[in-house]
């Protein structure tokens, strides 16, 4: 719109004009690209979060309405088949990513279900069962559940709760095996997530109660995967609250 | 391209610049609802399970549960 001035000095009309008419076309071309180009980072990094925020807001409010009503199973005690694809299944906490940090996880791991939260992988054990409950989630888009995974320790805890029962998981190194607490694999490395992870047979059978998270790593890439693992430390009946609740995790 | 169309936005300069608007946020939403949830899809930003295939589209856990 400042053009009108040199405009208005084309009129005569000489051989230059073309010339410049085609600069200041590019010119804009590429400021466009620029802007569309940074229209789709916020996008990507603000913009999803209203999405996932709708829907775990839908999730939660089915979920609680479930456990409120007398006639659903708790989830841990179903078999890993029978849980829809798709649906919440337990709310996840993590004191270390703070007092209000919750997230309802859902069944699945396809595009769609991460984006509407951590989602757990179909077939892997349930809250509180032994096996590997193992959980994926964003790091940077779709309101990002792991966006701190990075900053988890070694001794930190992970709650899930379910319509009975509050499982307190620990992140540490799985005692007597050679699984660590935290590890950074290809993101091919699906051992991680096997019954037993980190050995080369999906059937093996387990004898622990584990936890797994996933998502991506370094932040804001996808080339490889960061992993936590923890194990079952103690399951709580309700209406008691689990310890790793009420303490104070930076204490 | 931005001359182009101001030229042709009817009006005098308030409808020209109503008209603007109007363009700008049909383009936003086009982009915000269309254009970039089809591109991220095709982008390996939102990969964070892990897969025995590599490529960047959605992953799908086999039906014996191996994921």
């Amino acid at each position: 719109m400042t053009d009108l001035a040199v405009e208005s000095r084309h009129a005569g009309g000489h051989s230059g004009d073309g010339l410049r008419m085609a600069a200041r076309g590019i010119g804009q071309l590429l400021i466009t690209a620029g802007v569309l180009i940074l229209l789709f980072v916020a996008y990507e990094l603000w913009g999803t979060g209203f999405y996932t925020q709708a829907q775990q807001h839908n999730l939660e409010t089915t979920i609680q309405h479930q456990w409120s009503g007398g006639s659903a199973p708790d989830v841990s005690t179903l078999s890993v088949d029978n849980v829809r694809l798709g649906t919440g299944i337990a709310v996840l906490f993590i004191p270390r990513l703070g007092r209000h940090y919750h997230f309802v996880v859902v069944e699945g791991t396809g595009f769609s279900d991460l984006q509407r939260g951590p989602g757990h992988y179909p077939g892997t054990a349930l809250p509180g069962q032994v096996g590997n409950f193992a959980v994926a989630g964003h790091r940077t888009t779709y309101l990002h559940p792991f966006k701190d995974i990075a900053n988890l320790r070694r001794g930190d805890y992970v709650v899930l709760e379910t319509k009975n029962h509050w499982f307190t998981y620990r992140i540490e190194d799985i005692p007597g095996t050679n699984i660590p607490w935290k590890e950074i694999v290809q993101p091919t490395a699906v051992q991680v997530a096997y019954p037993v992870p980190d050995q080369p047979d999906p059937g093996k059978t387990p004898t622990l109660k584990l936890l797994t998270f996933t998502s991506c790593h370094p932040e804001y890439s996808a080339r490889e995967r960061y992993v936590i693992h923890a194990m079952l430390v103690s399951d709580t009946l309700k209406p008691a609250l689990p310890p790793a609740l009420t303490t104070n995790p930076r204490g | 391209m931005y001359v182009w169309i101001w030229r042709r936005l009817p009006g005098g300069v308030p409808g020209k610049l109503l008209g603007c608007l109007v363009l700008l946020f049909a383009v936003l939403v086009l982009l915000f609802k269309l254009v970039f949830p089809w591109a991220e899809k095709r982008l390996p930003f939102n990969d964070v399970t892990v897969d025995p295939t590599t490529t960047t589209s959605t992953p799908t856990p086999s039906p014996s549960g191996s994921p």
